[in-house]
C-alpha cells in the first residue's frame, strides 16, 4: 500500500517536472530560433537539408548590426521612451485608480466606463488625426509627444488593473491610517502602492512592453533617424523584396534583451515572494 | 498635518482630472474626428468638396462582401482565441501560483512570447510554417510523423487555425499574468478552512478561486477581447489576410481602406463599426459578471 | 537612504529624464544661409550610394544641405508614412522616392508637384519611356524615375544542359521542359517552377505577365477594363494548372519573393520567376547554385512573340507639393538621376538607373555584365495600369489579387474569378 502510494507520488512529481519543462520549451523556442539564426551565416540560414545548430557559428551579424547600423541608438531611444511612458502612466493611472477604487464620488463609475470605452477605439484610425494635431502643436519628433500619446493610449488599462488591485486591499488598513492622520495621497504612495506591488509591476510591465513594441505611432511621430525606436529601426532592414534574416534576427534579439532583463529581475515580485493573501 | 479641506467628491474628481484630460486629448477628440469622417464623403482628391452624407458609408461597407467576411473572420477569431487563451492562462496561473522546481525558469520564459513585437513574431512563425523548408514540416517529416508537407498558411480553413495558434501562443502568458495577480489576492486561510472541511481540489477551485477571481477574469476577458477584435499586425504579417481573404480581419480591412485605398471615409466607418461592436461586447461582459460597481 | 532622500533622488532622475526628452525634440537651429532639404528613401536597395550622392551634391552646391530620412523598405509601411505626412500637408520631406505604382494616386490627390518648369523636355526624354508614362498625366510630368527593376525568368542552366534542353521562350515550352527535368531527375525535393503567388502585389504582376503573354491588354481602346477575356482565362487557367499538375508546389500560394529565392537557392527548383534582386544572392560564394543560374525574359504564350511580358517595377522621385524648397529639390533630383550617378548606383548596388542608353554604356557592362540582360528584359517590359487607374489603382490591384488567389486556392473556377473581377473592377473604376 505504502509503496504504491510512494510510486504514485514519484510519477506525479516527474510528470509535473516534465510538464513544466515542456512549457518552458514551448514559450522559449521562437526566441531560441532567433538566437540560433543570428549566429548563422547566410549559407546556414538557407541551407538544405536544414541546419538547426550551426557547426560554425559566427558573430559577424552582431558586428554588422552593432557597428554598421544605429541599432544601439534605437534601443536607447526605446528605453527612454518606454521608461518615461511607464512612469507617466503609473503616475496618472495610480492617482485615478485610487480615486475610483476608494473615494466615493458621484460619477466614478461613469468615468471608469468612459476610460474603458475610449480605449476600445481602433488605434489605427487615431494615428492620422493624432499626427495632424501633434504637428500643429509642435510635438512631432519629440519624446514628449510620443510619451504623451502613449500615456493616453495605455492609461485606461493600467488604471483598471490598479483599481482592481486596490479594491482587494482591506479597508481597515486605510481606516487606521486615516485615524493616524495620514492624508489621502500619503495613504496612496506610502501604503497602498507598496502593498500593491504585484499589480503595479504587472501594470508597469504591460505598459513597458506595449510601448516598446508599438509601431505605427512611433513610425509617424518619431520620424527623424536619430529618434527612431528599436521596433521601427528594425523595420528598416527589410528591402522591397529582400528579407535579411541575418540582420533582423540579430537586431530583434538585441532589442528584446532589455525586456528579458526586466522580466528576469521582476519575475520574483510578480509571482513568487508573496504567498497568497499575506498582506501585512 | 493638513486637514482635508476638500470634500470627497471634489477630491476624487481632482485626482482623476489629469488622466481624464490626457485621455480626452489623445483618445476622445480623435475618436470624435473619426466618427465625423465616417459621416462624410472625405477624399484626398484634388478639388473635392467635403459633404455630410449620413450613413452612406455604412451602407456601402455592409454591402461589401469583403467587409462582411472580414467581420465574420474577426468574430470567429476573437471567440476562439479568447476562450482558449483564458483557459490556458488560468491553468498556467494556477501552476505558477505554487512553488515548483524550474519555477524561476518558467516564470522568466513565460513572458517571452509576449515580449516579441507582434509583427516580428508573425514573420518568424511564417518562416517556421513554410511548407518546403520551414521548421515545423522538416521536424515532423524527419521524425517520421508524417510524409505530407502541410500547407499551414495556404489552405482554407487551415490558415485560420494556424493564425489562431500563433495568437494563443503569444497571449496565453499575458492572461496568466493578469490572472496570477488576481490569484494572489485570495487569502490563504480560505483554502485552509475549506481543506479542513474536507473540500477537494476541484470544489475549492469552483467555490473559492473562481468566484474571487472574477474581477481579474473580467479584466483579462475584456482587454483581450478588445485586442483580438482589433487584430491587425498578426494577419498583416502572417498571411496578408489570405488565402483569398480568408484570414482578413476587420482591422486589416479598415487599414486597407485608410492607408492603401486612401478612403478615409469608409475606413472611418469601419472603425466606428468596430468600436460599436466592442462596446456591445464590453457591456455584455459587464452585465454577465454583474460587477461590484460601488 | 532616508525617505526624503529617496524623493530627492527620484526628482533628480525625473528631471534628468525630462531634460533628455526635451532635448530629443529640440529643433535644429534654423540655418539662415544654407537651405536644407530632406530626402526620403529606404536604406536598402540603393542605400549604399546615397551618402556618396549627398556629399557629391553638397560639394557642388555649397548652400544646399541634404538630410537623408531613412524610411522602411516595405512599400506598404512607407506608403502609410507618406499618406500620414501628406494628410497633414507637412513640408518635409522635400524629395520622396515612391513606388512606381503610387504616382497615379499621388497626382490625383495633388501630392506631387509638376516638374515641367524644372525639367526641359529633352531632359525628360532621357528616362525610360515606360517609367515616365506612369508619372505623366495629361501631358504634365510629376516626377522622374530613379531606378527600375523587373521580373525575370531564372533557370538552372546546369540542368538544362544536362538534358540537352534549350531555354524556353514560351510557357508551353517551359512547362514541358520543367516536367521532363523533374521526371528524369527523380528528386522528390525538386520542383519545376516557383514564384511569388501569395496574396500580394507581386501576384498581380505575375498574372499580368501571363495575361500580356496571351495578347491581353488591361484597358481596351475605349479605356474600359478588359479582364474577362479569352486572354485572361488562358492566363489564369495556366496558373491554376501549374499548381494542379504539380509543376509548382502547393506552397507557392504562400510564397513571397524572398521565399522563392530561398527555395531556388537550395537548388530545389528548375525555373523561378521573380524580381532581379535575387541575382547577387544566388551567385554568392556560399550559394549552392552559384554559377549554375541563367536569367532571361519572362516567356510568352505560343503565337504572341511580340508581347511584352516583363512586369516592371522601380522607384520614382517626386517633389513634395508643400515643400518650400522646390527649386533645390529639383536640382538634387537632376543630380542623382544623371548618367554619372546612375552608373555609380548600378555598380555599387545592382539597381539599374531608369535611363535610356545604359545598356550601351561600356563601363557599366564591364563592371556589371548582367546589366546587359537586365536592360534587354526591360525592353520587352510593361508597367502595371497604375497611371490609367489613377487613385483607384490600389483598390483595383487588391481586387485582382483576391480573385486570382481565389482561383489558385481552389475557391472559384478561373472563369468565375475573372467574371467577378470584371464586375468589381468596373464598379471600382466607376466606368
Amino acid at each position: 500500500m505504502m509503496q504504491a502510494n510512494l510510486f504514485g507520488r514519484v510519477i506525479s512529481l516527474i510528470a509535473k517536472y516534465l510538464f513544466v519543462l515542456f512549457l518552458v520549451v514551448l514559450f522559449f523556442f521562437p526566441v531560441a530560433w532567433i538566437l540560433l539564426t543570428s549566429i548563422k551565416t547566410t549559407g546556414d540560414i538557407y541551407a538544405w537539408p536544414p541546419v538547426y545548430i550551426p557547426a560554425h557559428p559566427t558573430l559577424q551579424n552582431y558586428h554588422t548590426v552593432l557597428f554598421g547600423s544605429k541599432l544601439g541608438r534605437y534601443i536607447l531611444n526605446s528605453v527612454i521612451v518606454s521608461s518615461l511612458s511607464t512612469l507617466s502612466v503609473l503616475f496618472f493611472a495610480s492617482l485615478a485608480g485610487y480615486s475610483i477604487a476608494r473615494i466615493r464620488f458621484r460619477g466614478r463609475h461613469l468615468l471608469l466606463m468612459f476610460f474603458l470605452s475610449m480605449s476600445m477605439f481602433p488605434q489605427l484610425a487615431i494615428v492620422p488625426s493624432l499626427f495632424i494635431w501633434f504637428r500643429q502643436i509642435g510635438l512631432i519628433n519629440s519624446f514628449m509627444g510620443i510619451v504623451l500619446a502613449y500615456t493616453g493610449l495605455f492609461s485606461p488599462l493600467a488604471l483598471w488593473i490598479l483599481a482592481t488591485y486596490f479594491r482587494t486591499i482591506p479597508l481597515e488598513i486605510e481606516e487606521s491610517a486615516k485615524l493616524d492622520g495620514c492624508s489621502r495621497l500619503r495613504i496612496l504612495w506610502s501604503i497602498l502602492m507598496p502593498l500593491s506591488i504585484p499589480g503595479v509591476i504587472a501594470a508597469s510591465l504591460i505598459v513597458f512592453i506595449q510601448t516598446w513594441n508599438e509601431f505605427f505611432l512611433a513610425l509617424v511621430i518619431l520620424s527623424k533617424n536619430l529618434l527612431r525606436t528599436a521596433t521601427v529601426g528594425i523595420a528598416l532592414y527589410p528591402g522591397e523584396y529582400a528579407f535579411p534574416w541575418e540582420l533582423i534576427t540579430t537586431a530583434t534579439f538585441l532589442a528584446i534583451v532589455p525586456i528579458f532583463a526586466l522580466t528576469a529581475v521582476f519575475q520574483k515580485q510578480i509571482i513568487g515572494g508573496l504567498t497568497a493573501g499575506s498582506l501585512k | 498635518m493638513v486637514q482635508r479641506k476638500l470634500n470627497d467628491s471634489t477630491y476624487g474628481l481632482l485626482l482623476v482630472a489629469p488622466v481624464f484630460i490626457i485621455v480626452v486629448g489623445i483618445l476622445f477628440l480623435p475618436t470624435l474626428y473619426t466618427i465625423g469622417l465616417s459621416l462624410s464623403n472625405f477624399s484626398f482628391l484634388k478639388g473635392h468638396t467635403l459633404r455630410f452624407v449620413g450613413f452612406t458609408n455604412f451602407v456601402s461597407i455592409f454591402s461589401d462582401s469583403e467587409f462582411v467576411s472580414s467581420l465574420a473572420n474577426t468574430v470567429v477569431f476573437t471567440v476562439v482565441t479568447v476562450f482558449l487563451e483564458l483557459s490556458i492562462g488560468l491553468v498556467l496561473a494556477l501552476i505558477l501560483n505554487r512553488s515548483f522546481a524550474f519555477m524561476g525558469l518558467l516564470r522568466t520564459t513565460i513572458l517571452f512570447p509576449w515580449a516579441l513585437p507582434t509583427a516580428l513574431n508573425a514573420i518568424i512563425w511564417r518562416w517556421l510554417f513554410n511548407p518546403d523548408f520551414g521548421f515545423f514540416n522538416t521536424i515532423l517529416i524527419q521524425l517520421g510523423l508524417t510524409s505530407v508537407k502541410t500547407n499551414w498558411l495556404g489552405e482554407i480553413p487551415l490558415s485560420m487555425y494556424s493564425m489562431m495558434t500563433v495568437a494563443i501562443w503569444k497571449t496565453s502568458s499575458f492572461m496568466a499574468l493578469i490572472l496570477l495577480t488576481g490569484l494572489q489576492t485570495i487569502p490563504g486561510d480560505l483554502y485552509e478552512a475549506a481543506e479542513i472541511d474536507g473540500a477537494g481540489w476541484f470544489s475549492r477551485l469552483r467555490k473559492i478561486t473562481l468566484p474571487l477571481l472574477v474581477p481579474s477574469i473580467l479584466l483579462a476577458l475584456l482587454f483581450r477581447s478588445m485586442d483580438a477584435f482589433r487584430a491587425f499586425e498578426l494577419p498583416f504579417a502572417l498571411t496578408e489576410g489570405g488565402p483569398a481573404g480568408s484570414t482578413q480581419t476587420l482591422s486589416l480591412f479598415g487599414y486597407r481602406q485608410f492607408f492603401q485605398f486612401l478612403k478615409f471615409d469608409t475606413g472611418s466607418a469601419v472603425s466606428v463599426v468596430q468600436f460599436v461592436l466592442i462596446l456591445l461586447l464590453g457591456t455584455f461582459y459587464l452585465r454577465i459578471f454583474r460587477t461590484e460597481n460601488e | 537612504m532616508s525617505r526624503s532622500g529617496k524623493w530627492v533622488a527620484f526628482a533628480i532622475f525625473a528631471f534628468a529624464a525630462v531634460s533628455v526628452a526635451m532635448a530629443g525634440g529640440k529643433q535644429e537651429p534654423a540655418m539662415q544661409k544654407p537651405v536644407s532639404i530632406q530626402f526620403a528613401i529606404s536604406p536598402r536597395e540603393v542605400g549604399k550610394v546615397i551618402p556618396d550622392y549627398i556629399s557629391g551634391f553638397e560639394k557642388e552646391n555649397p548652400n544646399i544641405k541634404v538630410d537623408w530620412l531613412q524610411v522602411p523598405g516595405v512599400p506598404d509601411e512607407q506608403h502609410t508614412l507618406y499618406v500620414t505626412n501628406m494628410a497633414s500637408q507637412a513640408d518635409k520631406p522635400d524629395v520622396l522616392a515612391v513606388d512606381v505604382i503610387w504616382p497615379g494616386e499621388f497626382i490625383a490627390n495633388g501630392w506631387a508637384a509638376p516638374i515641367n518648369d524644372s525639367f526641359s523636355s529633352s531632359e525628360l526624354s532621357q528616362y525610360l519611356p515606360g517609367m515616365m508614362n506612369s508619372v505623366t498625366v495629361d501631358g504634365k510630368a510629376y516626377g522622374v524615375p530613379l531606378y527600375t527593376n523587373a521580373i525575370h525568368l531564372f533557370y538552372r542552366k546546369d540542368l538544362l544542359d544536362k538534358y540537352g534542353l534549350s531555354v524556353p521562350k514560351t510557357w508551353e515550352e517551359l512547362a514541358s521542359t520543367a516536367k521532363e527535368i523533374v521526371q528524369k531527375e527523380n528528386n522528390p525535393d525538386l520542383v519545376g517552377y516557383i514564384s511569388m503567388w501569395a496574396q500580394i502585389e507581386g501576384l498581380f504582376m505575375n498574372y499580368l505577365q501571363f495575361f500580356w503573354g496571351a495578347g491581353g491588354h488591361f484597358f481596351d481602346n475605349a479605356g474600359k477594363a478588359s479582364i474577362d477575356t479569352p486572354a485572361g482565362v488562358k492566363a489564369l487557367k495556366t496558373m491554376v494548372g501549374f499548381v494542379k499538375d504539380g509543376l509548382a508546389p502547393q506552397s507557392i500560394i504562400t510564397y513571397k519573393p524572398n521565399d522563392a529565392m530561398a527555395l531556388f537557392r537550395q537548388g530545389r527548383a528548375v525555373f523561378m520567376v521573380v524580381q532581379d534582386f535575387v541575382w547577387p544572392m544566388l551567385n554568392a560564394a556560399d550559394s549552392p547554385v552559384n554559377g549554375k543560374v541563367g536569367m532571361t525574359r519572362v516567356p510568352y504564350f505560343a503565337g504572341h512573340p511580340d508581347a511584352s511580358t516583363v512586369c516592371m517595377g522601380g522607384w520614382i522621385l517626386i517633389v513634395n507639393p508643400y515643400s518650400t524648397h522646390k527649386a533645390e529639390a529639383a536640382r538634387f533630383i537632376k543630380y542623382i538621376t544623371s548618367e554619372k550617378a546612375g552608373l555609380e548606383m548600378a555598380v555599387q548596388t545592382g539597381s539599374m538607373p531608369a535611363r535610356n542608353g545604359m545598356d550601351a554604356n561600356a563601363q557599366l557592362l564591364q563592371q556589371y555584365p548582367i546589366a546587359k540582360q537586365l536592360y534587354a528584359d526591360f525592353a520587352v517590359g510593361d508597367v502595371r495600369p497604375s497611371a490609367q487607374a489613377g487613385a483607384r489603382y490600389p483598390e483595383l490591384s487588391h481586387e485582382m489579387q483576391l480573385e486570382i488567389h481565389s482561383a489558385l486556392a481552389g475557391e472559384k473556377t478561373p472563369e468565375q474569378a475573372l467574371a467577378d473581377a470584371q464586375k468589381n473592377v468596373t464598379k471600382i473604376l466607376g466606368k
